[in-house]
């Protein structure tokens, strides 16, 4: 017995000497937030974050950053997801590294949670203030009631100085000047203090004599009405009244020193005013999508008509974050992320400019390492194998037409 | 010696083992009750006790004397009637915020950075005297649970107004008016934890008023009466011998 004791203690120790030295050796900054493992279908088919601008991409503590941008709220939002009537327009950042300034939607301020409408673009804008140093993964992101987090792109964002010099003030309505970041913690560890003594006292009181074998002897001999005297009762009384008495009184100083106090604010805000975009004056008819999965490229067979009047080029699709770029036609100039951008990464068949009045049947592909990369490709397992996504078409004196695209995928193996 | 002779040689010898054994059995008994309760308060409370924009005068003063009154009157049960003692309530949540401010102040604040001032616990010491003395004068458990579980639930709010009354104060903001708990909540970024889910001032108590945390408190203080009878019988059950041969209490 003795014998395997010492072997499973020696084997105990060996291995934790290996994880002791593997998390020497090997640990990783865990500063992911879940983008990639979200189901592909969710990120195509929900959200779609566009226009995206990061102010910043380094600011000391207590500087802002505002990320600003679109986003569209994806007409066939798939079943299996809650439609956004309730959504809290969030950010994807490791804890409070920033504070959340501000965040708006439509221009209105959005501490808390909206009603979103199908189909409907919105621009929106988060004002951060940096509070903690280092490196930071900043996504947008909304959070939907019944669906979960809809993380968009992320861009690293580099903090510098010391968080003990961020301030956060704020003057209340009563005149008061504080700080968010410091205010009350005294009095929180004061009144918890206090009150921990008085409960150490009351166990004190108890435990300072015999506890246990003796009471218990006590209690199974018939003795229990013995173990509590009555200078016990007065005790016991003092802390009862004690502790009545001094609740009362500080409930009436307390009201006495903050006599303005309002209840918690909460409740949906609706009304949110989305973009009005102009009707896009080209369509598309979505012939035939396939994904070959040994090319990681996704092609679209489309019918385009051009019903404005200036001939226009398809420059982009984005679907789940990754823009895919026409080279010959757009250049992403706003720093946009690089794992998240094919600069060289959609092909056209025929992308000569697509005159007004024109119809034109053309083949569209999307391919990058960033199917895989983001596994966009798992689209193929999802229960409902359908694409989504914006087309981003271009006329000759640089103006934008969005346009949505949403049909069947069928997957190609060969 | 022989397995049948005493460990102990003298009364002192008896005195000084027993006091041992008294420590040692209460700081296990401190310890388990601070990780069991300590989870069960988690899991039940949870967003309630842990952040200042939940502490609101509905549900937070409603659900979480509730869930709290579970563990002390369970550990009340074994202590009085084993031993005539009467610090269960009081020990399990001396034992409950030891854990919740080691958790609050090295995970929440040392590792995740938010201030004290958001994830402070809510104040139960106060409502466990009140259990423990109401228990110590009446040896009841039927008037512990009554008159208790009654003052457990009504001293709540009172007990920790002193420290969200700060909270509570009316801020403007971007045009829009907040307490300073609800700009902690909105400003200190909770990326898993969505507004949505803030189950605050909800319910359709509408008709007192602003005067509604008096009520809130007097039904927690009913349902509390329920709970403590119930979580009594598990403390009584769970701390039966019966397995000794010849003790079948």
């Amino acid at each position: 017995m003795k014998i395997i004791k010492d072997k499973v203690a020696s084997l105990s120790f060996v291995a934790l000497l290996m994880a002791l030295t593997a998390a020497m050796f090997y640990a990783p900054t865990a500063s992911a937030h879940g983008e990639k493992s979200q189901a592909a279908f969710m990120r195509m088919r929900t959200i779609h974050w566009y226009d995206l601008n990061w102010s910043k991409d380094e600011v000391a503590v207590n500087e802002t950053v505002t990320i600003s941008g679109k986003f569209h709220v994806f007409s066939g939002w798939p079943e299996s997801v809650d439609e956004p009537d309730v959504s809290f327009l969030n950010i994807g950042i490791p804890g409070p590294v920033f504070i959340r300034a501000g965040s708006w939607i439509g221009g209105q301020l959005v501490p808390r949670s909206v009603a979103l409408s199908l189909g409907e673009t919105y621009d929106f804008k988060v004002l951060l203030k940096a509070r903690r140093p280092g490196d930071w993964h900043v996504h947008t992101m909304m959070n939907v009631q019944g669906g979960g987090p809809i993380i968009g792109p992320g861009k690293w964002v580099t903090i510098t100085g010391s968080m003990s010099q961020f301030v956060n003030p704020i003057v209340t309505l009563t005149g008061k000047t504080l700080d968010l970041e410091t205010y009350n913690i005294g009095n929180i560890y004061f009144w918890h203090a206090v009150w921990y003594a008085v409960g150490v006292a009351w166990m004190w009181y108890w435990a300072k004599g015999p506890i246990f074998i003796p009471r218990q002897l006590a209690v199974a001999s018939g003795k229990a009405n013995t173990l509590i005297s009555a200078g016990d009762k007065k005790v016991g009384i003092a802390f009862l009244v004690g502790t009545i008495v001094a609740n009362a009184v500080l409930m009436g100083t307390t009201n006495e020193a903050y006599p303005v106090t309002t209840p918690l604010q909460a409740g949906t805000m609706r009304g949110i005013i989305p973009l009005e975009l102009p009707v896009p004056s080209v369509s598309v008819v979505v012939d035939d999508a396939t994904y070959r999965v040994p090319g990681r490229a996704m092609q679209m067979s489309l019918t385009i008509t051009n019903n404005g009047d200036s001939s226009v080029r398809l420059g982009e699709f984005m679907t789940a974050s990754v823009r895919f770029l026409e080279p010959n036609v757009l250049e992403d100039e706003t720093g946009y992320p690089d794992d998240l951008l094919a600069e060289e990464g959609l092909t056209v068949s025929d992308n000569s400019p697509l005159a007004p009045g024109e119809t034109r049947s053309v083949s569209v592909t999307a391919s990058d390492a960033a199917w895989e990369v983001y596994r966009l490709a798992d689209l193929i397992y999802d229960p409902d194998s359908r694409f989504a996504g914006l087309l981003f078409f271009f006329d000759e004196a640089g103006n934008r037409q969005m346009v949505m695209v949403d049909a069947p995928l069928i997957p190609s193996f060969i | 010696m022989s397995a049948s002779q005493s460990a102990v040689r003298s009364r002192a010898e008896a005195v000084a083992v027993s006091r041992t054994f008294d420590w040692m059995i209460l700081f296990v008994l401190f310890t388990a009750v601070l990780g069991g309760y300590h989870i069960h308060f988690m899991l039940t409370g949870g967003d309630w006790d842990f952040w200042s924009d939940w502490k609101d005068r509905r549900l937070w003063v409603t659900v979480v004397p509730i869930v709290a009154i579970t563990f002390p009157a369970a550990v009340q049960a074994c202590l009085w009637w084993r031993y005539r003692l009467p610090i269960g309530a009081t020990l399990c949540v001396l034992a409950l915020l030891l854990g919740e401010w080691i958790n609050r102040y090295m995970n929440f604040w040392g590792w995740t950075y938010f201030p004290i001032n958001i994830c402070f616990p809510s104040q139960l010491i106060p409502g466990a005297i009140i259990l423990d003395v109401v228990l110590m004068l009446s040896g009841s458990m039927t008037l512990t649970a009554v008159a208790g579980g009654l003052g457990w639930g009504l001293i709540f709010y009172p007990s920790n107004w002193p420290v969200i009354a700060p909270l509570h104060q009316p801020v403007e903001y971007n045009g829009m008016m907040f307490t300073l708990a609800d700009l902690s909540g909105y400003h200190y970024v909770r990326t898993g934890t969505p507004e949505y889910i803030r189950m605050v001032e909800k319910g359709t108590l509408r008709t007192f008023g602003k005067d509604v945390a008096p009520v809130s408190a007097f039904f927690s203080g009913f349902v509390s009466v329920i709970i403590y009878f119930l979580w009594h019988f598990f403390g009584k059950w769970f701390a039966g011998t019966g397995f000794i041969a010849d003790d079948a209490s």
